[in-house]
């Protein structure tokens, strides 16, 4: 008996659970005037990597009246997926993506028109103040020296901990100048990651606050301190004039080694049991003809 | 005392002709199925010779059997801590090829042929892949010295034989052979059983016949490599070992086992021997010399008023005792003394024996005639073509001594019996060599009369297994008393 009543049981407080939750989402949906104030927490969370608003470009445009230079209705529906748009060869949509090298803007995580409009209406407003606060980060101009440069070298490696408890860069990523094996080869190779985002300014702000899906789900509770992007850009920068990609030679060494290692543990392994059993008739009958010749 | 029985046996070498007929007789009825076509429970050797698998008496290789340790008894080829370094590989087995890739051959090819200038021909085919492949070896590659050199010169009976004696062996004029005719010895300390991590094999109390649970067996193969007479195979289709069962539905049904019953040469007997299985771990430490010796002492003498008790107070039936008292294996064995077990220096305790053969003398060919060193041509013990260090190695452990008996007893019966029915021998010559060779006319008449005009149940003496007493144990006989009435499995209901 008890086995068969145990399911309905089940059903009927899986369906409690249900209608809590339900009434959770609808209290956290209802207060709209809350909601009001998050495009700010949204652009700071998905945009601000690659855009200011009067900063100035750097791996996407400067937002500062986007509305004046493209109707309301292009940019919503843009938003809701950047890389349909580009597809449909829209003109507007590839000269952006010829600017931005060829940069694809990735889909915005939780975009929907209602989201878009408010981001729209914020960009706006922040556009009509004379310093608005994505006005983009500032990074000093000023040659990197060899200390910048160690500092960041020891970041990269993990050698000094990320203050914030962050994984160091060397799990996910490599750089030209970091050894024959390289890092990571989750992420891409930061050696040229200035080409590819455009510059310090960009690689800054990507640091700050990193927008794709990985970066963010590693950074977002660990964010880097500022005192840490500096030296880590002087690394890279360096990595950069040295001009090593680590690519190739380095997945080749890695495979040597690897192979090198197992050929070795063979040998060893072969050594240890060179008397082990291995045949009788064959190696008796082979001696024999052997000894007769 | 703790008195077992055990279903013993022995083989009289003198009488084999190496027919094989015991070979082929278990193969039909026990190993012809999928992943059993290399296995011979039941094979011929031809001595010299490296036998099957190849070189199996070589526990240098092998590791078969046992090794007295720092006094203990333990396994060559395995331990707690080699189990567990080797489980995934267990060292010391033995390859397909020691033993030998099983073939057929293509027969279709001999009617599908496409017209062509030359003869069809049925090639070999692997029983194992199914494809064409060069026969290399077989299980009995080296019959009748046909291996010979390779395989003759490597048996490794000839360690201890001086290089001029090797020579000898082998000298055409001097060639000489006989047949080894092996299955399971189901031994008393048996090195599988013990070697199994999962338990699978074990030793049937009431008549000593190792046997295999294939539920149980994982296929480690542990058994393998630890049976020094190599008489356990793994089946490469069950995934399990298997092994001779020395027929146990037939003896369990009073018939003799296959390979004993089609014996052509009559070279077999089967019987009853009671043993204290107390003893076992004592007497398989002693030195290797005392081997032979510490064995008989094993066996108890089935008349003994004391041993009859200790075996009704451990549950033996009464006409297992009969038959024991009636065993042929126990006059040859321990009565006679003239039957002796193969390797006793793997210390497993074979209950299987052999009577040693006997062999021509030695000649020398002198300008193309060919000189016997002796006189007494059959009889010439020492002088015999077979050294008798080969049978000592073989039967003794190495020593002499219990051979030389065995065949000088035997020599002796010959001239007695050659006094009596030719006369060509004085009978006061013969008197002494029985006298001799430890033998009363008596015995000699028993050790002829056994020999030579055995009937089937003078070689066979099998005990009744009682199998309605063993089903009670399972079943209870009155379960359907008062229910179903005659004739009926399960009860009658009315209706259709």
């Amino acid at each position: 008996m008890a086995p068969s009543s145990n399911k309905p049981h089940a059903a009927r407080r899986g369906q409690g659970i249900f209608l809590l939750l339900s009434s959770v989402s609808l209290l956290l949906a209802f207060p709209a005037a809350a909601r009001a104030q998050q495009p700010a927490d949204y652009f700071r969370q998905n945009c601000m990597s690659c855009h200011t608003i009067g900063g100035g470009r750097i791996t996407g445009p400067d937002l500062k009246e986007v509305t004046q230079r493209k109707d309301r209705a292009w940019l919503t529906q843009f938003l809701q997926n950047p890389k349909v748009v580009m597809d449909s060869g829209d003109a507007y949509a590839l000269q952006l993506q010829q600017e931005a090298r060829g940069v694809v803007m990735p889909t915005v995580p939780g975009m929907t028109p209602d989201v878009a409009r408010a981001l729209l209406d914020f960009i706006d407003a922040e556009s009509k103040l004379p310093k608005s606060q994505f006005a983009g980060l500032t990074i000093t101009d000023r040659p990197f020296t060899s200390v910048d440069v160690a500092a960041g070298r020891n970041l990269f490696l993990g050698k000094r901990p990320l203050a914030n408890g962050g994984p160091s860069c060397v799990s996910c990523h490599t750089l030209g100048t970091i050894g024959a094996l390289g890092g990571g080869r989750l992420g891409p190779d930061l050696t040229r990651v200035y080409e590819r985002l455009g510059g310090r300014k960009s690689v800054g702000t990507w640091l700050m606050a990193p927008a794709t899906p990985t970066m963010q789900a590693v950074f977002r509770k660990t964010p880097l301190q500022s005192d840490e992007i500096l030296p880590l850009l002087a690394a890279i920068e360096d990595a950069a004039s040295k001009g090593r990609q680590a690519d190739s030679s380095a997945q080749v060494n890695f495979f040597l080694l690897g192979f090198g290692g197992m050929m070795l543990g063979l040998a060893v392994l072969g050594t240890l049991w060179r008397g082990r059993f291995q045949a009788v008739r064959r190696p008796l009958v082979r001696g024999e003809e052997r000894g007769a010749r | 005392m703790n008195v077992r029985s055990q279903i013993s046996m022995v083989f009289h070498l003198d009488k084999c002709i190496g027919c094989h007929t015991c070979s082929i007789a278990c193969k039909n009825i026990w190993t012809d199925r999928r992943g059993t076509e290399y296995m011979w429970w039941n094979n011929v050797e031809t001595k010299p010779g490296t036998g099957f698998p190849t070189d199996w008496e070589d526990q240098e290789k092998y590791r078969g059997g046992w090794e007295c340790r720092n006094g203990d008894l333990e396994l060559k080829s395995t331990g707690k801590a080699r189990t567990i370094f080797n489980i995934y590989h267990n060292p010391s087995m033995p390859t397909l090829d020691d033993y030998y890739e099983p073939w057929t051959y293509d027969y279709q090819h001999l009617f599908n042929a496409p017209e062509g200038p030359d003869q069809p021909t049925a090639r070999p085919i692997s029983m194992v892949t199914g494809e064409l492949i060069q026969i290399e070896a077989g299980p009995n590659w080296d019959d009748d010295l046909g291996g010979s050199p390779v395989y003759a010169q490597n048996d490794p009976n000839l360690k201890g034989l001086t290089p001029d004696q090797q020579q000898q062996l082998f000298a055409v004029e001097r060639l000489v052979f006989f047949y080894f005719p092996r299955i399971c010895n189901h031994c008393l300390n048996p090195a599988c059983v013990a070697a199994c991590p999962s338990g699978a094999l074990y030793k049937r109390g009431e008549d000593g016949i190792v046997l295999v649970d294939q539920k149980r067996c994982r296929g480690w193969r542990a058994c393998i490599a630890a049976c020094p007479y190599k008489k356990m195979f793994y089946n490469w289709n069950t995934g399990k070992s298997e092994k001779c069962i020395l027929c146990f539905p037939r003896v369990e049904t009073g018939q003799a086992p296959a390979c004993f019953h089609s014996c052509v040469g009559r070279i077999r007997y089967l019987g009853v021997l009671l043993y204290d299985a107390s003893r076992i771990e004592e007497l398989a430490k002693r030195p290797d010399e005392e081997l032979v010796e510490a064995h008989r002492a094993l066996i108890l003498d089935p008349s003994d008023p004391e041993v009859i008790a200790a075996a009704r107070a451990s549950g033996m039936h009464d006409s297992v005792i009969e038959t024991a008292q009636q065993s042929p294996v126990y006059r040859f064995v321990k009565e006679w003394k003239i039957a002796l077990p193969p390797h006793i220096e793997y210390r497993t305790l074979p209950m299987l024996f052999y009577v040693p053969p006997m062999s021509p003398v030695m000649s020398n060919k002198t300008n193309g005639a060919i000189e016997h060193v002796s006189e007494e041509l059959f009889h010439d013990i020492d002088d015999a073509r077979v050294p008798m260090k080969f049978l000592a190695n073989l039967f003794g452990a190495g020593h002499e001594a219990k051979v030389r008996y065995a065949l000088r007893k035997q020599k002796a019966v010959r001239w007695y019996r050659r006094a009596l029915t030719v006369g060509d021998v004085e009978m006061s010559v013969a008197q002494r060599m029985l006298t001799e060779a430890d033998c009363s006319p008596e015995e000699a008449d028993a050790i002829y009369r056994l020999t030579s005009l055995c009937t089937f149940d003078d070689r066979f003496v099998i005990p009744p297994s009682h199998r309605e007493e063993a089903i009670q144990m399972m079943q209870d006989p009155l379960e359907h008393k008062q229910d179903t009435g005659f004739g009926f499995l399960s009860g009658p209901h009315r209706g259709m």
